[in-house]
């Protein structure tokens, strides 16, 4: 808790010379924007500052990589969006973290996405996009930056791991119930390394690599992308040579937009979720592609005002030949209510119920423990582009001897 | 839809005071900064179909007459536009008291929002159909920096001013400011956030223009 203070006390400290540097923020993002060839090409170089650090009990929840209770986690981002005549669109995003998700990890950087975008036609009807990028399933993408999350961690279908380990093939029931750490319960400590080996049903904004193309047409889009990895596969293998080309990934989401106000999306995909070391523990006469991740999402967003609502909801299956399929479906639903010009309190209520398979005495046991949390989380911005977000989660599972588990965070953002 | 309406306010609220009180003008030239680039759409995670280019809006100074005058007998009336992910105008000098509507002519949200000394407020997310059009009474002097919470790259000035006697130079800084009380004043120009070149005094006479340069 201690540390927790001091990391709000430097925060504190931090917002006064930011909030005095907008105008100076205002100039640097000026100069960061630049052309050539009579505004034929236009770049512009931007990016965040992300000051993050969390208060938690063990076993750290979601994607949060630490076995300690406290963890501070920077990052900085930073963009690059360069448009080549009316058709042509290429944008970058390179990262320095302690990892893709918060952990104990050293400082390091990344080239999480790259993207060349081509749209033949100004209607917007057509676009292709070949790179490494956000999925296009659901509707969190667009606002899984730090700036644009109300939140700090992502919503529980994109972070709550499951007992599908992508580095072994499950042969069994027990063994699904031990990955899962359903049966037996784990010692204290054990979930904890288990933690790296699960997967979620969609790895956070799942920076893939592959090729897209969507499209609007009138209220209507669409968009169909191949990618190399499932969306359950961890940022290892987002990267071209992170896995081969011979198990891609298909997704797909169609949209409908009556008016601005609503939004509803319907999405698909399936994929291959084990990684290639994974083939010396597939069951007999079984290749990779027989361990597939099939997925359907549905998702609504509204807008009025100073009200903003989301909610989606996944059904995912898991095939395992020797076990059957297991399924689980996750939804949640998120608010943010702008309580001032620069003041917004933001709610979200997740939950993820999982399947039973029979076990050795025909019982019906849960391949995962079902669970729930609720994420609250006010923020402020003191300028345009500097913003603070604090968020309280409270996630209970069931089946769980211990208490309920809490994790508080802060998250620091310096826009340019 | 009229985006030449915000122009056709100033324009009619400044030269009211010409039939009605004096024929005296002052016109001259400000030496503009250097234009900056056009910006770049944030289009990363968006389908963006219109606005996806944007011209530079090359930059512009406000030239003004200073001095105590007596606030409008009924509050003037301008307009911001929201156009193909742009403000128009990008710059928009008012009287002290004027209410600035703040249309919105593309089929997507925008979020006018300003945290400016000189006046915070946030519209919020509203429909293009929406009545009446969202408003705000500017009533405090100073600038005011509007922005979109949605489109990052739009921004565009509101300069708030105790003087009905204002005019927005060419692009090639070129101004005629007519209309205007005789007596002593002194004439500013506004360039940007940053810089306000030095107040020049000017002697005003009926049907007499000055001739003032901001070099």
């Amino acid at each position: 808790m201690k540390r927790l203070r001091v990391i709000f006390g430097c925060y504190a400290l931090l917002a006064g010379p930011a909030v005095a540097g907008g105008d100076f923020l205002d100039r640097v993002d000026d100069s960061l924007t630049t052309s050539a060839l009579h505004d034929a090409v236009r770049l512009r170089l931007s990016g965040t500052l992300d000051l993050e650090a969390y208060q938690l009990r063990q076993p750290a929840p979601s994607l949060i990589y630490s076995d300690g209770s406290g963890l501070f986690s920077p990052r900085l981002s930073l963009f690059l969006d360069v448009q080549i005549g009316a058709h042509v669109y290429v944008y970058a995003q390179a990262r320095a973290d302690r990892g893709f998700d918060p952990g104990d990890g050293g400082l390091r950087g990344r080239l999480d996405e790259y993207a060349l975008r081509y749209t033949p036609v100004d209607n917007g009807r057509l676009n292709f996009q070949v790179g490494k990028f956000a999925t296009i399933v659901g509707n969190w993408m667009p606002r899984h930056g730090s700036w644009d999350n109300p939140f700090i961690t992502a919503p529980l279908p994109y972070s709550n791991l499951t007992g599908i380990w992508d580095a072994m093939a499950a042969r069994t029931t027990d063994q699904l119930f031990l990955w899962a750490s359903v049966r037996p319960r784990p010692a204290q400590g054990g979930e904890y390394l288990d933690k790296a080996l699960s997967v979620p049903i969609i790895w956070g904004p799942s920076y893939a690599t592959g090729a897209a193309v969507f499209g609007e047409i009138g209220r209507f889009d669409y968009a169909v992308e191949m990618k190399n990895v499932a969306l359950a596969s961890r940022p290892a293998v987002w990267d071209l040579d992170g896995s081969r080309w011979d198990r891609p990934a298909w997704n797909g989401r169609l949209g409908y937009r009556p008016n601005p106000m609503w939004s509803f999306g319907v999405s698909a995909s399936t994929g291959s979720y084990l990684r290639p070391l994974a083939q010396r523990t597939l069951a007999p006469g079984h290749g990779l592609d027989d361990y597939r991740e099939f997925v359907f999402g549905q998702d609504i967003g509204f807008a009025w005002h100073h009200t903003q609502f989301w909610a989606e909801v996944y059904e995912a299956r898991f095939t395992i030949p020797t076990v059957g399929d297991a399924r689980t479906v996750a939804y949640y639903l998120e608010g943010k209510q702008k309580l001032t010009p620069q003041l917004f309190i933001a709610l979200r209520w997740n939950e993820q119920f999982f399947s039973t398979f029979r076990d050795r005495t025909g019982t019906a046991v849960r391949w995962g423990r079902d669970v729930w949390r609720i994420d609250i989380g006010p923020g402020y911005r003191f300028t345009p582009h500097t913003q603070l977000k604090v968020q309280y989660s409270l996630q209970h599972e069931d089946a769980d001897a211990r208490e309920l588990g809490h994790m508080l965070a802060g998250q620091f953002t310096v826009r340019f | 839809m009229n985006l030449l309406r915000p122009a056709r306010l100033v324009l009619a609220w400044s030269a009211l005071p010409a039939f009605v009180f004096a024929q005296a003008a002052v016109e001259g030239r400000v030496t503009l900064p250097a234009t900056r680039a056009a910006p770049v759409v944030n289009k990363r995670y968006e389908i963006v179909t219109k606005g996806g280019v944007l011209s530079t809006n090359p930059p512009l100074a406000v030239v003004y007459l200073e001095g105590t005058f007596s606030p409008p007998p009924v509050p003037p009336l301008a307009q911001v536009a929201q156009k193909d992910l742009a403000f128009i105008p990008t710059l928009l000098p008012v009287q002290v008291g004027t209410r600035v509507e703040f249309p919105n002519f593309d089929d997507t949200y925008h979020n006018i929002f300003s945290f400016s000394p000189a006046k915070r407020f946030d519209l919020g997310r509203y429909r293009s159909d929406e009545k009446p059009v969202p408003s705000v009474v500017f009533d405090e002097a100073g600038l005011v920096t509007l922005r979109c919470d949605i489109h990052e790259h739009m921004r565009a000035l509101i300069l708030v001013l105790p003087t009905p006697y204002f005019v927005v130079t060419d692009a090639d800084g070129r101004y005629r400011l007519g209309g205007l009380p005789p007596g002593r004043y002194t004439v500013a120009a506004w360039l940007d956030s940053k810089t306000t070149a030095p107040s020049r005094p000017v002697d005003l006479q009926n049907g007499v223009t000055a001739h003032v340069d901001f070099p």
